[in-house]
Formats: C-alpha cells, sequence, structure tokens
C-alpha cells in the first residue's frame, strides 16, 4: 500500500534536496558581509518596516476559527460527495439538514457581523 | 398507541428523539431570532434599570429586562421546557414502545434512563435561561449569544445522557463543554471572568484528553467501541487474554474516572471549580453547577455499570468501588470545611455543589451492592439541580447592577428588604442541607438508604456527619439574612425585581416542595429509570 | 526492516521530536512549527494504516487550518507571549511536580502495556481507510455522531463569535490615517504608525539571526 506513496515520497526527497543544497552553497559560496539592502527582508520591493513581532487584532482570531469551522464542514461533504448516488434520498436528507444548520450559522455569522472587518 | 401515524416508522423515530430534536431545532430557531432582531440598546436597559416600572407582588410577571435578552431567554426557556415536556411524553408512551429509535443505536441509546435524565438536564436549562433573563440585563452583560449556547449545551448533555458509544459519547460531551467554556467566559470586560474561563478551558480540555486516551485504551483493549460490546468482551476475557489486557483496562478506567470526576467537579479534580463557578455569571454557574454535573455522572453510571459491570472490576476488593468511595469521603470532607469557611456566597455554593458530589458519589459506589442505588442517584440529582438552582436564582434575586450579592454581609438585613426572596432562598438552602420537608431530605435519605442496604455503614456516617457540617453553612446564610442588619454605612445589595428570575424561583420552589412532600412519584420514576432494571 | 516498520519508525521519530519541541520551546512560534511536525507525522502513520483519507484530512484541516489559528493566537498575544525568566519558583517547582507525575505515569503505562501477550484482531477490511469506506461509516451506521457534530460545529461558532467579537458600538476601532500604509501593510496598529521606522525594534527582538540591522534603510516616515 505504501509503495503507492513512493513518487510522493521522491517528490519530498529531491525537494529537500535541491532545498537544502541552496542554503547550504548559499553558505559556502556566497560573499559573507552582506550589504544592509541585501539583509533585509524581501517585502514585495518596499522597505520592511515596524516589528517582527507584530501584535495582531483580535479579528484575526475570529476569521481564522470561522475558517477552521467551515473548513470541517467541506471534510464531510467531501466523502459524501463520493458516494452520493449509493446514499440515495437518506443521504442526501442527512447532508440538507447539515447544510442547513451550517446554513444558519453562517447567516448568524453573517449578521452578526462578524464577516465584517470594520465594524 | 395503534393509529396509523404512530405506527410509522419515520413519525415513532422523531417522536423518541423528539427531546433532542427539540432543541436543536429551537436553537438554530433562536439563533435566527437573536440574528435578526433588532440590537440591544444599552441605554434602553440603563432607563429601565432606573425604576419606572410597577414593583408587583412575587410571582407576578414584573417587567425588569424587557430588553432583548429577556425575550431570547423566554424563547430559550419554552424550547427547553419542551424538550422536557417531550420527555415526559416520550416517559409516558415508554422509551422501549419506540423501536424505531433502535435505528440510532448504541450511538444514542433512547431507553428510560437517557429520557429521566433528558428531563432533568432540560428542566435545568430551562431554569437558567430564565434566571439568565433576569441577570443578563440587569448586570448589562449584552449578550444575546447565551440563549442559543445554553440550549445547544443542553442538547449536548441530553447527549451525553443518552450515549452508548465512546464516538458519541466523546463528541457529546465536548459539545457541551464547548458550550460551557464560552458561557463562562461571556463577561469579556470582567478579568476574573476571563480568568475562571481560561482556567476551565485549560482543565477541561486536558480532563478531555485523559477521558479520550483511556477511551483509547478500550478500544485497543477489545476492539470496540459501543459500551455494551466493550462490556461483553471485558467480561468474555479470561486466561492469556485477561493477562495481555488486564493493565489496559485498569489503565483506561482510570483514566475514564479521572475525566468524568473532573466534570462532575469532584476532590481532588475540583481545583477548577470554585474560581469558575465564581468568575462565571450566575445563571451560567447554576446551569454549570446542575446540568454538566448531572449528565457526567450519568455517563459515569453507563459507563461503571455497562463497561466495567463485570465483577472483577465492580467488587470492592479489585475495581473500582473503592476508589469513588474515596473520591466521595474527599469531596464531602474538603469540599464542606472550606465551604464553611468562605465569605462570598456563591463560592460557598460552588463548595456546596462540590460536597454534592460526594453525596452523589456515596450513591454510584453503592450501586455495586444494592439494587435502589441507581434510583437513589437519580433521584438525588432531580432534587439537587431544583435546589441549586432555587438557590441560585435566589441569590441573583438578592443583588442588582454593580451591586450584586456576593458576601454574607451584602445579604444582612435581606430578609426584611426582600421577604418573598429571602424566604424562597431559606427554603433552598434548607433543601440543600437536607432537612424535611424539602426535597434534599429525601434525596439524601434514599442515598444513605441505599448506602445501609448496601452495607457501607462508614460512608453513611461519614455522609451524615457532612450533613450536619453543611447544615452550619447553609443556615449561616439564614442568620444574616434574618438575624443581621447591615453595618451602618456598610454597602449591602438591594434587590433587584425581574419577572423571570421570579418564575424561576416559582418553578423551581414548586419542585422542591413537591419533590419534599410527595416524593413517590419521582422516585417510582428514579426506580424505571435505572440502568439494566 | 520493512519499509512500513522504518516509515512508521521515521514518522514514530517526527511525531516525539515535534511534541518535545512544542513543549520546550521558548519561543511560541517555534512551539508552532513543532506542531506541525507532530501532525505531519501523525498523518504519516495514518498512512502506514491504510487510512488515506484521514491522512489527508489530518494535514488539510491541523497542518492547514488549525496551525496557522495557532500562529494567529500567537500573533495576537503579541512577542510578549514567550516565556519568561521570571517564573515564579513555586511556578517552576509545581511544573517539574507534575511533569513528573505524567511522566511517571507514562513510564509506568509503557512497562505494564508492554505486550506480552499482543493482541490480535481480524485483518482490517481491504480499502478500509478509503474516502468511500470513511464516508459509508459516517453515513450510514455513524448518522448519529454525525448529526452531534453538526451541534459541535454550531457551539464552536456561536462560542467564537460570543468570546471574540467586539459588540458594535462598545469599542471604536482605531484607524490609520495614512492611507498609503494601509494599502501596503493592511490594518497597522496605530501604535506602530506613530513609531518613527528608522527604529525597528525587528533588529533588537532576533539577535541571533544573522542579519544586520536595517537601521540605514526605512528613511520615510509614517
Amino acid at each position: 500500500m505504501l509503495e503507492t506513496y513512493l513518487p510522493l515520497f521522491l517528490l519530498f526527497v529531491v525537494a529537500l534536496v535541491i532545498g537544502g543544497a541552496m542554503f547550504t552553497l548559499g553558505h559556502f559560496v556566497g560573499r559573507k558581509p552582506l550589504g544592509p539592502e541585501q539583509a533585509m527582508p524581501y517585502e514585495c520591493g518596499n522597505d520592511t518596516r515596524g516589528g517582527r513581532d507584530v501584535k495582531l487584532t483580535v479579528k484575526f482570531y475570529l476569521t481564522a476559527i470561522l475558517f477552521v469551522v467551515f473548513d470541517i464542514e467541506v471534510v464531510f461533504i467531501y466523502p459524501w460527495a463520493t458516494l452520493f448516488k449509493s446514499l440515495g434520498w437518506v443521504g442526501f436528507a442527512t447532508m440538507s439538514a447539515f447544510i442547513v444548520a451550517l446554513g444558519v450559522a453562517l447567516v448568524y455569522v453573517w449578521r452578526k457581523g462578524a464577516l465584517e472587518w470594520e465594524s | 398507541m395503534d393509529t396509523s401515524l404512530m405506527s410509522s416508522p419515520g413519525v415513532m423515530m422523531l417522536f423518541g428523539l423528539s427531546p433532542i430534536l427539540a432543541l436543536g431545532l429551537g436553537g438554530l430557531l433562536l439563533m435566527l431570532a437573536e440574528a435578526f432582531g433588532r440590537p440591544v440598546v444599552a441605554h434602553a436597559l440603563e432607563a429601565q434599570a432606573i425604576g419606572a416600572q410597577p414593583a408587583g407582588p412575587e410571582g407576578q410577571i414584573v417587567d425588569a429586562g424587557a430588553g432583548r435578552a429577556a425575550e431570547l431567554a423566554l424563547g430559550a426557556a419554552v424550547i427547553l421546557f419542551a424538550g422536557a415536556i417531550f420527555s415526559v411524553a416520550l416517559w409516558l408512551v415508554g422509551p422501549e414502545n419506540v423501536t424505531a429509535t433502535e435505528r440510532v443505536a448504541p450511538y444514542l441509546l433512547i431507553d428510560r434512563f437517557s429520557v429521566f435524565f433528558s428531563f432533568v438536564v432540560c428542566l435545568g436549562g430551562g431554569i437558567a435561561a430564565l434566571l439568565a433573563g433576569g441577570y443578563l440585563p440587569e448586570h448589562r452583560i449584552e449578550r444575546g449569544e447565551f440563549f442559543p449556547l445554553l440550549v445547544f449545551c443542553t442538547l449536548g448533555a441530553q447527549a451525553l445522557a443518552a450515549a452508548g458509544d465512546l464516538l458519541s459519547l466523546f463528541v457529546a460531551l465536548e459539545t457541551m463543554s464547548l458550550g460551557v467554556y464560552c458561557l463562562v467566559g461571556l463577561r469579556r470586560t470582567s478579568v476574573r471572568a476571563s480568568e475562571a474561563a481560561l482556567k476551565y478551558f485549560l482543565l477541561g480540555s486536558f480532563a478531555a484528553a485523559l477521558m479520550l486516551f483511556g477511551a483509547a485504551l478500550l478500544y485497543g483493549a477489545t476492539g470496540r467501541t459501543d459500551l455494551a460490546g466493550i462490556g461483553e468482551a471485558i467480561a468474555g476475557l479470561s486466561g492469556d487474554g485477561l493477562e495481555g489486557r488486564a493493565a489496559q483496562i485498569l489503565i483506561a478506567l482510570a483514566l475514564l474516572i479521572v475525566g468524568l470526576a473532573f466534570k462532575v467537579g469532584a476532590v481532588p479534580f475540583h481545583m477548577w471549580t470554585p474560581d469558575a463557578y465564581e468568575g462565571a455569571p450566575t445563571p451560567t454557574t447554576g446551569f454549570m453547577a446542575v446540568a454538566v454535573k448531572t449528565a457526567a455522572v450519568a455517563v459515569l453510571l453507563r459507563v461503571l455499570l455497562v463497561v466495567f459491570a463485570d465483577e472483577r472490576l465492580g467488587s470492592w476488593g479489585t475495581g473500582w468501588p473503592p476508589v469513588l468511595a474515596t473520591i466521595a469521603v474527599l469531596s464531602m470532607f474538603i469540599a464542606n470545611f472550606i465551604a464553611g469557611r468562605q465569605e462570598s456566597v456563591k463560592r460557598m455554593l460552588a463548595y456546596s455543589s462540590i460536597a454534592h458530589a460526594g453525596y452523589v458519589f456515596i450513591g454510584v459506589v453503592a450501586t455495586s451492592r444494592s439494587v435502589d442505588a441507581q434510583a437513589s442517584v437519580l433521584f438525588y440529582l432531580l432534587t439537587y439541580t431544583v435546589s441549586t438552582l432555587g438557590a441560585f436564582g435566589a441569590l441573583i434575586l438578592a443583588g442588582r447592577y454593580r451591586a450584586e450579592a456576593v458576601s454574607y454581609e451584602d445579604l444582612a438585613g435581606f430578609g426584611r428588604r426582600h421577604p418573598a426572596a429571602a424566604l424562597a432562598f431559606s427554603f433552598f438552602l434548607i433543601s440543600l442541607a437536607g432537612v424535611p420537608p424539602t426535597a434534599g431530605f429525601f434525596g439524601k435519605l434514599y442515598v444513605f438508604k441505599a448506602a445501609i442496604q448496601g452495607e457501607l455503614y462508614w460512608l453513611v456516617v461519614l455522609g451524615l456527619i457532612n450533613s450536619v457540617i453543611g447544615a452550619y453553612y447553609y443556615l449561616k446564610v439564614l442568620v444574616f439574612m434574618y438575624m443581621r442588619e447591615p453595618k451602618p454605612g456598610a454597602p449591602f445589595a438591594t434587590p433587584m425585581r425581574s419577572g423571570y428570575v421570579a418564575t424561576a424561583l416559582v418553578i423551581a420552589a414548586c419542585f422542591v416542595l413537591g419533590l419534599g412532600i410527595l416524593p413517590d412519584t419521582a422516585l417510582e420514576a428514579a426506580v424505571a429509570a435505572v440502568l439494566g432494571g | 526492516m520493512s519499509v512500513g516498520a522504518i516509515f512508521f519508525a521515521v514518522c514514530s521519530v517526527i511525531c516525539v521530536v515535534g511534541a518535545l519541541s512544542v513543549v520546550l520551546a521558548r519561543n511560541p512560534i517555534r512551539g508552532a512549527v513543532g506542531l506541525l511536525a507532530t501532525i505531519v507525522g501523525i498523518a504519516g502513520l495514518f498512512l502506514r494504516l491504510d487510512a488515506q483519507f484521514l491522512a489527508a484530512i489530518q494535514l488539510i484541516v491541523y497542518a492547514g487550518a488549525v496551525v496557522v489559528l495557532f500562529v494567529f493566537v500567537v500573533m495576537l498575544l503579541g512577542p510578549s507571549a514567550g516565556f519568561t525568566s521570571k517564573a515564579e519558583a513555586r511556578s517552576k517547582v509545581s511544573r517539574i511536580f507534575a511533569g513528573g507525575l505524567m511522566a511517571l505515569l507514562g513510564a509506568l503505562m509503557l512497562v505494564l502495556l508492554a505486550p506480552k501477550n499482543p493482541q490480535k484482531f481480524g485483518a482490517a477490511a481491504e480499502g478500509h481507510g478509503s474516502i468511500e469506506a470513511v464516508g459509508g461509516l459516517i453515513f450510514t451506521e455513524g448518522l448519529p455522531v454525525f448529526e452531534l457534530v453538526t451541534a459541535l460545529l454550531i457551539v464552536a461558532v456561536i462560542g467564537a463569535i460570543a468570546v471574540a467579537r467586539t459588540q458594535p458600538g462598545q469599542r471604536k476601532p482605531a484607524r490609520v490615517e495614512n492611507p498609503t500604509l494601509r494599502l501596503f501593510h493592511g490594518p497597522l496598529l496605530p501604535r506602530d504608525a506613530e513609531r518613527p521606522l528608522s527604529k525597528a525594534p525587528a533588529a533588537q527582538a532576533d539577535p541571533g539571526g544573522g542579519m544586520i540591522p536595517p537601521t540605514s534603510l526605512g528613511k520615510e516616515q509614517a
């Protein structure tokens, strides 16, 4: 069974080797004293500003947790979709109930303004 | 029951699941109602609080919190009481006659045991919703989320009591717990509430993880996840099979007991209880003290009596009874001693709920030896539910915005300021203390009787000693209410007026009195509800 | 040693190392990365058990979403969230005591649960970890649990709003004045907008990174 994943495994190995090689070569071959421009973290060509440890607002948390919840919804829908025909009407009704319930949750979230960035 | 409508399996299925479905659908409707209703406006509440409302007599609906929270509270209470009524209807028809629900077995077992618990937790949740309808507007906690959360928590508690499989057991436990964590932390501006929620959440997750580990070990030992199947597999073990798995099963037993004792809040797994109970809004405290505890005891009973019923595990010498007896004794003594030294009444009630967990555990221990013990535990939980919620409700009624009744001093002279509420408070406290003719007396009586039947005399003696210790701090409240006057200049809590809280108190008082005078009906129901009975 | 056994060993090592780094890392972000390693290791263990669907879900939900959520929370708490060396002696003692107790419990379990007499159950059915098999279980036999999960998810949604959502009108969101800053950096905190850019605290916060502090850069002012 695991043999199925051999190509995937090889891909990982190749990726690791290439990535590791670049870092190692850069360390040994590259010019040592970097100029300040080169030492800067790359941020789309803009100058970096502010500290590394920026405090995010709590809004990110709410968005992220709602994302997780609806992500899990999709996790359940996927196997249902693969079995759609064999499950028949019972399966359809089950999933309808599930989606309606989480639809209510979505409407709730929406109405509560949790999807709006600036309240 | 032979009408054509009722014989259809689909309808019977709906009927069998109606207590749970009522809460699920009702909760969704409540969410929509909350989301689409007009927002809570703080100044409207402010205007009400200043006064201009008729001072009605006790029990009459006095419009204290006509804000949104109050409407939602009414909705939640209707839903939860509907759940309770559906449970009663299902009980009268007899869950064993509703064979269609076998299709959801073993994940949800719709038997008399689960229907009984469904009634108790719905009743507790409904009363808590009414309490919140008075408490939240009064204390400016403009959080409509409270009510859908409460409904879904109660649903989780129902499902927990009905769970007959490790999978559904864990999901139901998490549904209940997750909601309660949020209910505790609802008052976000309060540092104390945040601390309470965080403590409860971290320790609760840890306990859930231990329990999950225990469940995994059980699955590893038996290859089953349904409780009955695990029980059979364990009973069937012998010789070599037993040799390899005994340690595994014992560790699983220990982990499950730890996890559930945590949810019950029994010593030594009680550390979170006082802080969480004190920091939470009082209706939440009441809900945690009754519904969460009740559901956890239900699942503990099911786990012990179905999975670990084997005589090697259920016997006094080699099984769980001595462990639970130790927990019971520790809970009673430690909680009662600390409760007596509290200055905050709310904290005292928190410790008192730990002590009551101890009394309940006496009954649970006695199930290993006495047939009546299970029924006594069920009856005790019913009496405890109404008495505790009543006490918390009276405490709510004793305080106002920014002047919540917390300490004994706050209650000084309460008997004169608000005679009806003080009377109700005294009544619930003597029920908690176990004085006749209240529900609490019969609750304790039956538990001790079952323990005597099981020849656990020493446990009964220790329980009686603790009842006396407990009476001390319950009566201390009475002393302050009736025999002390507030010190001159000392801040004391002025009582609030709320029809919701008053209604909740009346309902609780009816139950306390009814169970105290005529305990027979409820006791018969409890006897009929026992597992394997 | 078969390929499967080697795979199992590698995944287990990844799990344990990741878990240890979660516990021991002083920087919470490193802890989150350790958690990521554990999750990937567990996904590997699922694969070893032929549970492909679970392995995929493990990666998508846990590695993809939950770890990101963790990182968010760490960022919410800000730089002061890491361990401080000022931990009280008492808490240290209790931590060591509790950790020792748990380690003892773990060791006890290892000894007690060491398979003297390994349990054998029947072989799992062919393809038991496929999407069809898992889905079939969820949507036929396990339907009640599935519906309970619905309730759990709804509780999670309401709970998240109850705990994290500020009520409208309670607090006014602070706005950053410079629109260009907003364009490039999203909603910066006002604190950062006012801070002189030439003294970027990144340089002090990361002494071991081998980077030259960009003090000469960032000449424009906010």
